[in-house]
């Protein structure tokens, strides 16, 4: 497995967008990035989006040094408008009122463009920021919502911010985009789109590349009956492993045969219920030892 | 019959749900393989831009009309079958154009509408709008009575629910009402609170958006009608005895907490839920012969068995509270060693659906 140790620079950056598709573990890993930078004694907000456990727009402090903020667009929108008008009461009947619901509702670039505003707006009150991403097709309309306001508004407040939004975003000492996946074909081949989308918008920010929930590696154990006239299940527990490692290593070739290094994550024994508080802490201690020695 | 059966009897549209990285796609494709072993003229609908299911099946590309891949399934399930499959895959973005253009009063109306910069970004990003597309497809395609199965593969979300929620997002767009205050500001029902909501967005948008905004909506007044009786057309097939909603999902802690939603909503929707095809199961594999001594000694190895156990350990815990939530399952399938690469492969995920 690579080390893919070019991959600790990008964690130096003060703001981390941790993007993907869904299931490939972008909230564990998220998580588990801002607790490690708080344990090293860095002042860390961990934000995501729409989180149904929080109520909207909450931010609490898990721990020393560590914030959880659960951005809401409604929230968010509130406090962007009462911002730029500077009289609350104003603000909040504006984004109560009926017409403008049904517009950032219908056209959800608004809600997006607001979302990604406020993790904007935080940035110089930590010292590390570190966003889970909506899942890709929605997480990557965060930063395209943000391109068209920048064209479809030619002037006006909120042009300004989403150009200068666009420039924090795509400048490489202050902003990294990170593509999360699993070492499986789809996840892999999506996390390409993903950063070739990224290369798009930010042309001079690449995405830096990190492979989770990597199987351990048996040395010496073959695959021993595998053969392509076999169905594509497994029998045994020795089989399921050969053929799952066999498996990772080629499908991790979408990656290296570009010339990509990922970081990488081991796989560990998944949480037996929904609270994964273990599962965050060990790889929370993995990354930190891998990658912010 | 087994339940996979009875589904297939019962329903003449099959709609599967689901997150990514289920595997939908193949789940999809293998029970059109299934009802197509059962003599059915099927048609799976899929909504993958990552190409998926064509290179399962062996051909280049799947486009807006259905392609015959009979021949590659006959091959592969080696035995006698009747059936048929064909594949599709709407381009929902031209077909949103074409729709568009449909509704419109007269072809100005329509270029006026395609040139207006926030239609161009609305057709491109709104959440809605493929989603609806691929449901105007399946009505058309079942109003042909060419294929007496359809599978439609819903598009992978965040989400399962946001599928069902997209035709109801639409409609929103087009409530008359709103429109309404948009397209007739001087209205005399505007209340003061608009006149102050469309100021202040006029000052924060700058010039030019809402003059946009404003032709944006008179266009959209004039299809509107139109537009809410098809949209009613597709969701009254939708919510008749003719389909019937699958779920597939790979067995998690909060898989139980999914379903109960996804049940709910459909419910809400007048929708039918048939059950849930259970995907990447580890729970067939057997502990088997050990690897020779060194190995099966080593510290990687126990790791490896470790994250095995635990992994399975989840799924059986997982599949306990599944119970609870009183939805049947259909069929477990076991987690492949390898990616479906070939017909054979998916005709052997289609026989593990029984």
């Amino acid at each position: 497995m690579p080390s893919g140790s070019g991959f600790s620079e990008c964690l130096r950056r003060r703001l981390i967008f941790v993007g993907g598709k869904g299931g490939v573990g972008k909230s564990v890993v998220s998580e588990a990035l801002g607790r490690a930078y708080a344990a090293q004694g860095l002042r860390t907000l961990w934000i995501s989006f729409e989180e149904p456990t929080m109520d909207p727009g909450a931010c609490l402090e898990l721990s020393a040094r560590l914030w959880h903020l659960n951005c809401d667009a409604e929230a968010a929108f509130e406090e962007y408008v009462s911002l730029k008008i500077g009289v609350p009461g104003l603000a909040r009947v504006f984004v109560k009122n009926k017409l403008m619901k049904y517009l950032s509702q219908a056209a959800p670039g608004m809600h997006d463009l607001v979302s990604v505003g406020k993790v904007w707006f935080e940035r110089d009150n930590y010292d590390r920021i570190v966003v889970d991403m909506p899942s890709t097709g929605y997480g990557l309309s965060l930063f395209q919502s943000t391109a068209n306001f920048a064209k479809l508004f030619r002037g006006g407040p909120i042009h300004a911010d989403a150009v200068a939004m666009l420039e924090t975003f795509g400048d490489p000492s202050q902003t990294a985009h990170i593509v999360l996946a699993l070492p499986e074909e789809m996840p892999l081949q999506e996390g390409l789109e993903l950063a070739a989308y990224l290369k798009g918008l930010f042309p001079q920010n690449p995405a830096t590349y990190l492979v989770n929930r990597v199987f351990p590696r048996v040395p010496g154990l073959r695959d021993s009956k595998k053969a392509s006239t076999q169905g594509p299940f497994a029998d045994s527990f020795a089989e399921y492993i050969a053929s799952r490692q066999m498996l990772e290593t080629r499908n991790l070739q979408i990656w290296t045969s570009q010339g990509i290094e990922p970081g990488s994550i081991d796989a560990f024994p998944p949480p037996q219920d929904t609270h994964q508080e273990a599962l965050v802490q060990a790889v929370s201690r993995h990354l930190a030892q891998r990658y912010l020695a | 019959m087994s339940a996979c059966q009875k589904l297939i009897a019962s329903r003449k549209i099959i709609v599967t749900c689901g997150t990514g990285g289920v595997g939908k796609t193949t789940v999809s494709a293998a029970l059109a393989f299934k009802a197509a072993s059962l003599g059915r003229r099927v048609c799976v609908v899929t909504i993958d831009p990552a190409k998926r299911l064509a290179t399962s099946l062996g051909i280049g590309a799947i486009g807006d009309t259905p392609v015959d891949v009979t021949a590659h399934f006959v091959h592969a399930w080696a035995a006698s079958v009747t059936g048929t499959v064909h594949a599709l895959m709407p381009d929902t973005t031209k077909s949103f154009e074409a729709f568009v253009r449909e509704l419109a009063p007269n072809p100005g109306a329509a270029d006026r509408v395609m040139r207006n910069p926030i239609y161009q970004i609305f057709a491109r990003e709104f959440s809605g709008t493929n989603e609806y597309m691929a449901l105007e497809r399946l009505y058309a395609l079942n109003r042909e009575e060419r294929f007496d199965c359809i599978i439609l593969d819903t598009p992978p979300s965040r989400n399962t629910l946001q599928f069902l929620k997209a035709p109801e997002l639409l409609a929103r767009f087009f409530d008359e009402r709103l429109i309404r205050w948009l397209v007739l500001p001087s209205n005399k029902i505007v209340s003061s609170g608009m006149k102050m909501a469309l100021g202040l967005l006029e000052k924060l948008t700058g010039a030019g958006f809402m003059t946009n905004l404003l032709e944006f909506a008179a266009a959209l007044f004039e299809v509107r009608a139109r537009f809410s009786a098809n949209l009613h057309r597709v969701m009254d097939l939708m919510r008749s005895d003719q389909v019937g909603f699958v779920m597939v999902a790979a067995l998690a802690p909060d898989l139980a907490d999914e379903v109960n939603r996804f049940a709910h909503v459909l419910r809400d929707q007048r929708f039918r839920l048939d059950g849930l095809l259970l995907n990447r199961s580890l729970l067939a594999l057997r502990p088997g012969a050990l690897p020779e001594a060194p190995i099966a000694s080593s510290s990687e190895w126990q790791r490896a068995l470790e994250v095995l156990e635990g992994l399975r350990a989840r799924e059986n815990g997982a599949s306990e509270r599944l119970k609870q939530t009183g939805v049947q399952i259909l069929a477990r399938i076991p987690e492949l060693a390898r990616d479906v690469h070939s017909v054979e492969d998916l005709a052997h995920v289609a026989r593990a659906l029984d």
